[in-house]
This record gives structure tokens, C-alpha cells and sequence, in this order.
């Protein structure tokens, strides 16, 4: 009971931290905005701001993804699962966390660690003169995703189980 | 033949029927048969190794960045209520007339589509706010809700529209390996705007013929669409200055793309921008809708990339057991040559429609296909149309069309299911008919990309 508490405050408490990147998509309207003014009205360009709406979309997106599980926010097919009881829904909910949302996330992991490492050992930068030279940070991105996302799946079980216990 | 692709497939199908969140569902079965394939000598794993550069080209891909620069601008529309301002100021200028009120519910629901590209939304949208004030008016249920979910599903194609964009780039990357694997080395290229130029006509066209049919059945049986009582005299300005602003935006993001000023994902954030001065200038920009509509595009964008990330998975192991090649036999034994390949293609993604979403469609299915197709002759943006407009077809047709599900959603009670089913079938004509006006006439999608 207390490990599932522990998963459970731990997913609440990756949710609190990824929630407020939504304010990330404001930042890349207007840097896309400022990019386009630039070219026009003053006819430069500038790399590191290019790449700056790339960094902000890579965190965004990705980390929205491990958001996702814990709000359920991702599409099902819904056809046959929302005329099911609840129980029924609990049931194909934890079969798919542990069959396919835990393997799936370590998956992630397992492929791109030593992706990300290798990209931290050279320190790489932009493939870009002038870019910006964080390509490891960018590629480290994928193996906290899939770890988030394990750590969702853990919490997602530990709902599903203690909902079961208390009806 | 290799029985173990089309067992990938039929497996991953029944799966996802149990309803588990459908990214997860295709990467996990994908997996599983990765795992056991490997274990019986049937896969090779190192096919995976691709996987990590994979995902990282989807961080890196240029052309999605667009996703959540629309996500956000129509978002942004819907919560700073604009089109809802649209829908009031033009139903009082039209709703005087006979079939008014129907017409305007086309116009504003056009306008969405262009402006948010989500076909959910719209239909719900205008589902709340337009059908009870159609009921009201005495228009018969069906089709008040036939004109609504006809109209919902015009996100699809009518650009700048988020299904077109991720087409896009998909069938552009399917397009580069045909030739390549043609042996033409100096591939010629199309864009999401190319697709964007395609689907302007077929679209208008669509928007025309559901407009003909309102008119013709206010012809045939007047008293079905009749006018609002009180016929108080409006000002045409309140309209003009609920209509412009939009308008505007739209064609600004449109324009900007297709006369070559502005990349897809550039006009997009412009877009946006534009968005944010309108509700700036109308006044209703503050803290909490701003904050709403950061949460809400961060997770309409984490399901779309989500979908991405497993369909990506899913066709690194469906080409690992062989399936490419699979597909390219199935299609060259297939009787009529190219004619008969799309036949079957359309008929498959038209059924695959009833349960999946254009999103999963685009990333799984089109790059299976789509490719084999282009080799044998098929236009890319051909291609591409007359998927969008087959996958709104299916969204339309009962009994699971996606559309009338959500307008189900938020449909009163006193509308039966029936009259939705009975109400859609003269609008799921008219698709058809474009359909095979589009197979006869190709250049209907194929002119206008070729002029710019």
C-alpha cells in the first residue's frame, strides 16, 4: 500500500511539473512570429532562433506525451470500451499498462540511452555554423520521456488497483 | 507469401478494438511480435536500431512544428468565442430567409474548419450552439443534423487544415522513396503546401455542392426551412466586423503559404499571432484563457506525436517481418493494374475509417501503401486528396462514423439517432459524388499546386 501510494504522489508530482509547459506553446508563436517580422522588416535571420522553436517543440511534445498517460488524454477506440462496465474498463486498462505502456517505455529507454550517451560523450552541437550546440540535451529528451512515461505507467497501475480495493 | 505481416495486422487490429489508448496499442503489439519473432529466429532485432533516429527525426522535423502552431491558433478561436460571435451576427442577417439559418451553419462551419482543423471540435461547437436554434426554428431534426455534421467534417479538407499537414509530409517522405527505389536519384519533391493548393478547389467545391443542395430543398419544400419571425432590420456592420477579422486571418496564413512567403510552420505561427490580436482586440484575452489554451494545445499535441511515435514503432517491425514487399505482391497481382490498387487502398482506408482517426490512418497506413502507389503511377497530391476526402466520407457514414458520435454527444434527447443516420445520407451523396468527380478528373486537385 505505501509503494502504491508512493507510485501514485510520484506520477501527481511529474504531472505538476510538465503541466506548466503549455505556456511553451505561447513562447513559440511569438518567437515564430518574431522569425518571419525579422526576415521582412529587417531582412536577417538568425539560426539560434530557428533552432530555440525547434528545442521548445522537442520538450513540448514529448514530454505532453508522458502528460497524456496520466490524463488519459490519448485516443482510444471507443467503439466497444465505453459501452463496458467500469470494471471492464479497469480490467483492459491494467492488462494494456502492464502488456504494452511498461514494455513500450522501456523500450524507449533501451533504444535511445546509449543514443543520447554517445551524443553527451562528443558534447554534440548544432549539425549548423551558428546553431545552437546542445544536440545532446535535445537527444536526452527521448530517454526522460520513456522514463516518465514507465513512472505514469506505474502510478496508472497503482490507481487502477486501489480504485479496485475501495468499490 | 509471409503470413506474418497481415497477422501483425489483424492482431493489432482486434487489439485495439478493446479501446486501450491506440499509440500504445500498435507500438505494444509491435513489440510483442518484435520480441517473439526474435526469440524464434523469425526477426531480426537490429531492424529496431533504427528506432532512436527515428523518433529523434520527429523532434527535428521542420514541417510538424506547424501541429501545435495551429493547435494553438484554434484553440485560441474557439475559447475567445469569435466564431460563436460569427455564427450570432450572420444567422441574424440570413436567418430572415428561408433556409438562412442552414446556409449560415455551412459558412461559420467552412470558416472553423479553416481555422481550427479539428474536426471533433467543430462538430461539437457547432453542434452546442447552432442546433438548438435550428430546432427551435422549426427545421426538421435530420436536417438540422445532417447540415452539422456534414459541415463538422469539412476540417479535413479545407486548408490550412492539420490533417494536411501531417499528410503531407508523410506522403512528401513516401513520395522521395518511390523514386528512389525507381532508381531516379534526383527526386522531384512535394510540399504541405502543394497539398494545402490541392485541396482548395476540391474543398470549395464541396462547400459549393452543399450549399446547391440547402438551396435546392428550400426549392422542393419551403415550409421544412422556414425564417425567423421577428424581422427586425440589421445592420450590416456588426456583421462585416465579425466576418472580416477571421477572414482575414485565414486567407493571410493561406496566402502566405501558397504564394511562397511563409513555410507551413512560419504562417502558422503568424496565425497564431494573428489570433491572439483578435481576441486582444475584441477583449477577452486574459491569464486563464491564455492558460487554458497552453494546456489544451500541449495535450491535442501530445496525442498527435504519441500516435506518431507508435505507428513509427509499428512500421519498423511490420518492414522487419517483411511487409513492404508483401504489400507491393498483393498489389501487383491485384486485377486493373494501378486502378485496381486504389480501389482496394480507398475501400480499406474507408472501412479503417469507422475506427480509426485521419491521424492514425495518415501514420500508419499511408506510408505502407503510399509508396507502392506513387510507384505505380499515382500523383502524390491526387494521392493525398482523395484520401482526405474518402476519410471524411467515412467520418460521415453511419452506423460509426466518428462525427455523428460527437454530435450524438451533444445532441437533446428529443433527436433520435435515426434522424442523425437519415439526416447525413444526401450529404454522404455529395462526398461521393466529389469523390468520383476527383477519380474521374484528376486535375480538379492536381491544377492548382501546378500553377504556383
Amino acid at each position: 500500500m505505501i509503494l502504491l501510494n508512493a507510485f501514485t504522489a510520484l506520477g501527481r508530482c511529474i504531472d505538476r511539473l510538465i503541466r506548466p509547459l503549455g505556456w511553451l506553446a505561447l513562447a513559440m508563436v511569438l518567437i515564430t512570429f518574431a522569425i518571419v517580422v525579422l526576415r521582412y522588416a529587417l531582412n536577417t535571420g538568425s539560426l539560434l532562433m530557428q533552432e530555440s522553436v525547434m528545442y521548445l517543440h522537442g520538450a513540448f511534445f514529448l514530454l505532453a506525451i508522458a502528460l497524456g498517460i496520466s490524463d488519459d488524454s490519448h485516443v482510444r477506440v471507443d467503439i466497444l470500451y465505453s459501452r463496458r462496465p467500469p470494471q471492464q474498463q479497469r480490467l483492459i486498462d491494467l492488462a494494456g499498462h502492464l502488456l504494452f505502456l511498461l514494455p513500450v517505455s522501456a523500450f524507449v529507454v533501451w533504444i535511445s540511452l546509449p543514443y543520447a550517451i554517445n551524443s553527451w560523450r562528443i558534447l554534440e552541437g548544432s549539425s549548423e555554423v551558428g546553431g545552437i550546440p546542445g544536440v545532446f540535451l535535445l537527444k536526452s529528451l527521448i530517454p526522460l520521456t520513456g522514463a516518465l512515461m514507465f513512472l505514469q505507467g506505474l502510478a496508472g497501475i497503482a490507481k487502477l488497483i486501489k480504485s479496485e480495493e475501495s468499490s | 507469401m509471409n503470413p506474418t505481416p497481415l497477422a501483425l495486422f489483424a492482431v493489432t487490429f482486434a487489439a485495439l478494438l478493446a479501446g486501450y489508448p491506440v499509440a500504445l496499442t500498435l507500438a505494444g503489439v509491435a513489440l510483442i511480435f518484435a520480441f517473439v519473432g526474435t526469440l524464434t529466429g523469425a526477426f531480426n532485432p537490429t531492424d529496431l536500431g533504427f528506432a532512436a533516429g527515428r523518433l529523434f527525426g520527429i523532434v527535428t522535423n521542420q514541417t510538424l512544428i506547424a501541429v501545435p502552431l495551429f493547435v494553438f491558433m484554434g484553440v485560441l478561436l474557439e475559447k475567445t468565442r469569435i466564431a460563436e460571435d460569427l455564427l450570432a451576427n450572420l444567422s441574424n442577417l440570413l436567418g430572415r430567409y428561408r433556409g438562412g439559418l442552414a446556409i449560415t451553419v455551412i459558412i461559420v462551419g467552412m470558416l472553423m474548419a479553416a481555422s481550427t482543423g479539428i474536426v471533433g471540435a467543430t462538430v461539437v461547437t457547432m453542434g452546442l450552439m447552432s442546433l438548438p436554434i435550428m430546432l427551435q426554428r422549426g427545421y426538421p431534426p435530420s436536417l438540422a443534423t445532417g447540415t452539422i455534421c456534414a459541415t463538422g467534417t469539412l476540417g479535413q479538407i479545407i486548408p490550412p487544415s492539420i490533417a494536411l499537414v501531417l499528410l503531407g509530409d508523410v506522403l512528401s517522405n513516401g513520395y522521395q522513396q518511390a523514386q528512389l527505389n525507381m532508381g531516379i536519384f534526383a527526386p522531384k519533391s512535394i510540399s504541405v503546401g502543394d497539398l494545402f493548393a490541392g485541396a482548395i478547389i476540391p474543398g470549395l467545391c464541396l462547400v459549393g455542392l452543399y450549399l446547391g443542395y440547402i438551396l435546392l430543398r428550400v426549392l422542393i419544400s419551403p415550409q421544412s426551412m422556414p425564417p425567423a419571425e421577428r424581422s427586425d432590420k440589421v445592420d450590416l456592420m456588426p456583421v462585416v466586423g465579425a466576418l472580416a477579422p477571421p477572414l482575414l486571418l485565414i486567407v493571410a496564413v493561406l496566402g502566405s503559404i501558397l504564394g511562397g512567403f511563409a513555410t507551413p510552420t512560419e504562417a502558422a505561427g503568424v496565425g497564431a499571432f494573428g489570433a491572439l490580436l483578435l481576441g486582444l482586440a475584441y477583449g477577452r484575452l486574459n491569464r486563464e484563457i491564455l492558460a487554458e489554451v497552453g494546456s489544451s494545445t500541449l495535450s491535442t499535441t501530445g496525442m498527435v506525436f504519441f500516435i506518431l511515435v507508435g505507428a513509427s514503432i509499428f512500421s519498423l517491425v511490420f518492414r522487419g517481418y517483411g511487409g513492404e514487399e508483401m504489400v507491393h505482391a498483393l498489389f501487383q497481382q491485384m486485377p486493373g493494374g494501378m486502378w485496381g490498387a486504389l480501389g482496394i487502398v480507398m475501400l480499406v482506408i474507408f472501412l479503417l475509417g469507422f475506427i480509426l482517426d485521419f491521424i492514425e490512418i495518415t501514420f500508419v497506413v499511408v506510408p505502407i501503401v503510399g509508396p507502392v502507389l506513387m510507384a505505380m503511377g499515382v500523383d502524390p497530391i491526387w494521392l493525398g486528396i482523395l484520401i482526405a476526402v474518402n476519410l471524411q466520407t467515412s467520418f460521415l457514414t453511419p452506423p460509426f462514423g466518428f462525427a455523428l458520435f460527437y454530435l450524438r454527444g451533444v445532441a437533446p434527447a428529443q433527436v433520435a439517432t435515426t434522424d442523425i443516420y437519415r439526416g447525413v445520407m444526401p450529404f454522404i451523396g455529395l462526398q461521393l459524388l466529389l469523390l468520383g468527380a476527383l477519380l474521374i478528373w484528376p486535375s480538379l486537385a492536381t491544377w492548382l499546386p501546378a500553377q504556383l
